[in-house]
């Protein structure tokens, strides 16, 4: 099976992230995670304070200064029980990249890792974030104290004081990353400077590349479907055709949608080579700019057929396409895999832009709102995308925020829920 | 190249400072010229106009050179041994960049459709790009004409000869005009040697930083005809990345060329190559330095250490980057550890660095193959038959043919004294049937067989299954159109060759990385691409080229040019071309 289509050196990775507290480490695991997910590269993050809070739920700073052995005997548990969970993961889940998202802060500790990964052949990359810009540390101070499971409930003033406490007390043994034989990417007050040391495979290049393409300037991402095709109408999947009246209608009113959700801000328009989409967003007054990887899922044979015909034609294909959509090949067609490899590059490119609209197709939109909404695969394929119907996403520091704008222009249904014939209608 | 000026001994310092370049270029093709009897090319095959007297230029000299090409460079470029299809044509009449001369030539002889006028055989990193150049996997490109409004960008290299600098300003400039980046190297060496053809003219304090006010003067004036093509590059040619290749030792030398480029709205990204392993500079000494004819009956160690005392007496003032201010990458020991400062400007940066992480020095060779014949004589694109008796018995074949002739090059370097592990080899195939089943003897003999969605072939949209005359008959507008633009040209509902270009370029990134030999068995669109990339084809030469059944290709890398060799697969009919568009 080529199943890891960016995986190609049977390697397990095991990223460890290193850094003070408020140094957006936890951030930059998610991502990873994310990104790492939706190219169907097994991945998980393994944050140790989670472990730390089943005994520990809400510690002061005093727990986490280095003379206090009990808080120390407690750290180090949490610590082992993460990475006992975590080689549990790569032996029985053929996991493919674990995060450990804890401090990691002094070179025994490191050490202690990378033993324990060297034992059972896993590659070590320790990512570390270092930074020292007050402003963007205490704005991560800011985000931490008000969404850290660890201060619920607690004064904000008085929390922002204790998390600055224990900033202080890992700060006394804090040793940066120097290891010369390390495998490492340092990243120092986000990217201003990066350290990238014995990078070992195309996968870690491939993380490490993403981690220099990541900002984290407030933006957003509009998408939306084409207008209602003719095709729609005619409940055909695939083809190129022109919209329907009502699609043309729709896009006579998507810039004054848009306008109601981006003011003023500048904005760039990403459509397909498909005439539906350029159609749509024909009335935009932005730069537009046309991806031959923004087509719709190439159904194969079965383009331009109904559900019906499908099931009709190729009964066994069908089934087997309810079966697993996300692997599902048409013949001669795409899977949802196949789409998500041509989508890499518009991810890559849409972490280092500003704010963009993407008019784009069913199956791609499905794949593109996966990755930001961390959607599994098994349920990707399966969402619903309304037509006529604007999304914004709001890529926030611990999650992305929706917002669905509807032009109220009826459009037909192209939706098919998992297992309902096409006959019965 | 094979015979440096002959000189008397003591050998004369090459790749001194400015460093590379032709020099570089030409022990390097020295070490590589080999090819002309390592490409087996049938003699009919080659352009009747081929002539090792008619040309001056080796490949790394542009016409950016012309201008200066006032004094004969025969002295340090011309052997007789050079191989001719090296030559470039002299000099354009009206400006602008010449063609080089027709190389041999593999385009699609067999066949009526109209062969265009240069060959492929023949690695183009070293031809400038043409004014209305466009790249294998360029994704689009802005009003402009530039990539991701990525700017001017000058990449200008710091580090001491045989510190891998030819080996990175090649390689760069192959990604990047891979990915529709307009980039041409400029060698300053190249530039010094035209100005100083005499090696032994160049005077003693050349590379010092108290060098007298003469040499100073002629400092500047080799640096000013090399800017001055630079600027030229930007200005009139509509390029976008120069890789200015020079020593640039010390911080003052950098600081004023910074500022020159500033001023001309030109960004700056230095990339230093810095060695520390003695092992590795030994290497890069011994493979592209010393091969020169001067150093013949030389013991190797010996010459390794007159070659690095010369530099160290020629060079002894050297700074390394260390100005904050400046977007710089470090790449110590080829890339074992880079360091970025400053370099969150854009677009290009990033793309360099994860290039520079896959980038290996010595990188196996590919092997390029077609899959066997199928059940199904035009196999459509949709169906996916399993391979005819032939077919099972081309994959036997393939299998003992590759397997023998690795035998026998390793053989061959045991007996050179060379006691080198065999490489490993690895086999991708696309996930067609076709392919896995022609690749399938290799895995029965227990080499790792991978599948790879990217590899599958050129999706052909509705010209699928239609024959050259029907495909004339159903779309005779698009036919005319394809003709115009072969590359980008995309048949009703079809890839263009640029479309597949760029869903490659995971694999092509892997390629780089990858030190194991790779064999390739896929659709000859798949290969044609992949070629293209690594032998820096033209874009429109892309769609046409040919790969016969009865052929593994082989492309055999170096620092400053990868070369082809063809292996017949004896006992396989040799195939008419698959594939209609």
């Amino acid at each position: 099976m080529g199943a890891y289509s960016f995986h190609v050196e049977n390697v397990q990775i095991c990223v460890v992230m290193v850094g003070l507290p408020a140094r957006g480490k936890s951030l930059i695991a998610q991502k990873i995670v994310r990104y790492l997910t939706w190219l169907s590269v097994k991945a998980k993050c393994f944050n140790v304070g989670n472990y730390r809070r089943i005994e520990t739920a809400h510690p002061t700073a005093d727990f986490f200064d280095v003379n206090n052995s009990e808080g120390e005997r407690l750290r180090k548990m949490a610590a082992e029980a993460a990475t006992a969970d975590m080689f549990r993961w790569f032996d029985q889940e053929k996991g493919v990249v674990a995060i450990l998202d804890a401090t990691n802060t002094t070179k025994a500790r490191r050490d202690w890792v990378l033993n324990l990964c060297r034992k059972r052949n896993i590659e070590p990359l320790f990512v570390e974030s270092w930074c020292d810009d007050e402003d963007l540390i205490l704005q991560n101070i800011i985000d931490v104290k008000t969404t850290s499971p660890d201060y619920v409930g607690q004064d904000p003033e008085q929390a922002a004081l204790d998390f600055r406490n224990r900033i202080r007390n890992y700060e006394k043994v804090y040793e940066t990353i120097s290891e010369r034989e390390l495998t490492y990417v340092k990243l120092i007050n986000v990217g201003s400077q990066v350290i990238i040391n014995r990078i070992q495979s195309y996968l870690e290049s491939r993380i490490v590349y993403y981690l220099m393409n990541l900002h984290i300037k407030p933006r957003c991402i509009w998408l939306s479907r084409h207008g209602e095709s003719v095709f729609n109408v005619e409940g055909k999947i695939g083809g190129d055709s022109d919209l329907s009246p009502r699609g043309r209608e729709y896009a006579r009113q998507l810039p004054g949608l848009t306008k109601s959700s981006v003011g003023d801000q500048p904005l760039t328009v990403w459509t397909s080579t498909l005439k539906r989409t350029q159609q749509t967003a024909k009335y935009l007054p932005y730069r537009q700019l046309t991806w031959k990887a923004l087509d719709e899922l190439d159904g194969g044979q079965c383009d331009g057929l109904t559900y019906e015909e499908i099931e009709e034609r190729y009964p066994e294909d069908f089934a087997a396409r309810d079966a697993d959509k996300y692997e599902y090949r048409y013949p001669g067609g795409e899977s949802y895999r196949d789409v998500v490899i041509r989508l890499e590059p518009i991810i890559m490119e849409l972490e280092r832009q500003e704010n963009i609209m993407i008019v784009t197709h069913q199956a791609v939109l499905r794949c593109i709102y996966a990755y930001f909404m961390n959607v599994p695969q098994d349920q990707s394929p399966w969402m619903e995308v309304p037509l006529h119907t604007l999304i914004k996403l709001e890529p926030k520091a611990y999650g992305t925020e929706v917002t669905r704008i509807k032009a109220n222009i009826p459009a037909v249904s192209t939706y098919r829920e998992k297992g309902q014939s096409a006959l019965k209608k | 190249m094979l015979s440096l000026s002959p000189s008397p001994s003591p050998p004369p310092l090459s790749s001194d400072s400015e460093d590379s370049g032709a020099e570089d270029d030409g022990l390097i093709i020295s070490a590589s010229s080999p090819s002309t009897d390592r490409t087996p090319i049938p003699t009919s095959r080659r352009q009747p106009s081929f002539s090792s007297s008619d040309s001056l230029s080796p490949p790394g000299l542009s016409t950016y050179h012309s201008e200066l090409a006032t004094s004969p460079i025969t002295s340090v470029f011309t052997g007789p041994s050079t191989p001719s299809t090296y030559r470039m044509q002299p000099l354009a009449v009206g400006g602008g960049y010449t063609r080089p001369l027709p190389r041999t030539a593999r385009l699609q002889q067999q066949q009526q459709r109209p062969r265009i006028g240069s060959s492929v055989d023949y690695d183009g990193i070293h031809e400038p790009p043409s004014a209305s150049h466009m790249s294998p996997a360029q994704l689009y490109t802005t009003a402009s004409g530039q990539l991701f409004h990525a700017g001017k960008v000058c990449i200008a290299l710091v580090g001491l000869p045989a510190r891998g600098k030819t080996h990175l300003a090649v390689s760069l400039t192959r990604y990047l005009r891979w990915l529709g980046v307009k980039t041409h190297a400029f060698h300053l060496g190249d530039y010094r040697r035209t100005c100083i053809p005499n090696e032994k003219e160049v005077p003693e304090d050349y590379f010092m930083v108290n060098a007298s006010p003469e040499t100073v003067l002629l400092r500047q004036r080799v640096m000013a005809a090399c800017k001055s093509d630079v600027f030229k590059f930007f200005d009139e040619e509509r390029g976008q990345v120069a890789i200015y290749d020079a020593v640039n030792p010390t911080s003052n030398g950098r600081r004023m060329l910074h500022k020159e480029f500033t001023q001309h709205g030109i960004q700056v990204l230095f990339i230093e190559s810095i060695c520390d392993r003695p092992e590795i500079i030994e290497a890069n000494v011994r493979s592209v330095k010393i091969s020169s004819p001067d150093y013949i009956g030389w013991d190797e160690k010996e010459a390794i250490k007159d070659y690095l005392r010369r530099i160290s007496d020629k060079i002894p003032h050297y700074e390394s980057l260390d100005e904050t201010e400046f977007s710089y990458i470090k790449l110590y020991n080829a890339g074992e550890r880079i360091l970025l400062n400053n370099t969150r400007v854009g677009y290009l940066p990033n793309r360099i660095v994860f290039y520079l992480m896959n980038l290996q020095i010595k990188a196996g060779c590919v092997y390029f193959a077609r899959a066997g014949r199928s059940t199904e004589t035009r196999p459509k694109y949709k169906s996916d038959p399993h391979l005819s008796e032939e077919g099972l018995d081309y994959a036997k074949k393939l299998a003992d043919t590759l397997l023998e002739h690795r035998r026998k090059e390793h053989k061959a370097l045991e007996e050179n004294g060379e006691s080198v592990a065999e490489r490993e080899l690895i086999v991708w195939t696309s996930t067609r049937r076709r392919t896995i089943e022609s690749a399938a003897e290799f895995e029965n003999r227990g080499f790792s067989c991978r599948q790879r969605s990217q590899l599958s072939q050129l999706h052909p949209g509705s010209c699928d299954g239609l024959t050259r005359e029907e495909l004339e008959q159903t779309f005779p507008d698009e036919v005319e159109n394809h003709a115009k633009d072969p590359y980008r040209h995309r048949y009703p509902r079809a890839e263009s060759y640029h479309d597949l270009a760029v869903r490659l370029e995971p694999v092509i990134l892997e390629m780089e990385r990858i030190p194991n030999d790779i064999l390739i068995v896929a659709h000859v669109s798949v290969l044609r691409v992949l070629y293209g990339y690594l032998m820096a084809c033209q874009p429109n030469d892309i769609p046409k080229l040919e790969f016969e059944r009865n052929e593994i290709v082989e492309i055999i890398p170096s620092a400053y040019t990868n070369r082809v060799k063809r292996i017949n697969i004896p006992g396989v009919a040799p195939s008419e071309s698959s594939s209609i568009i």
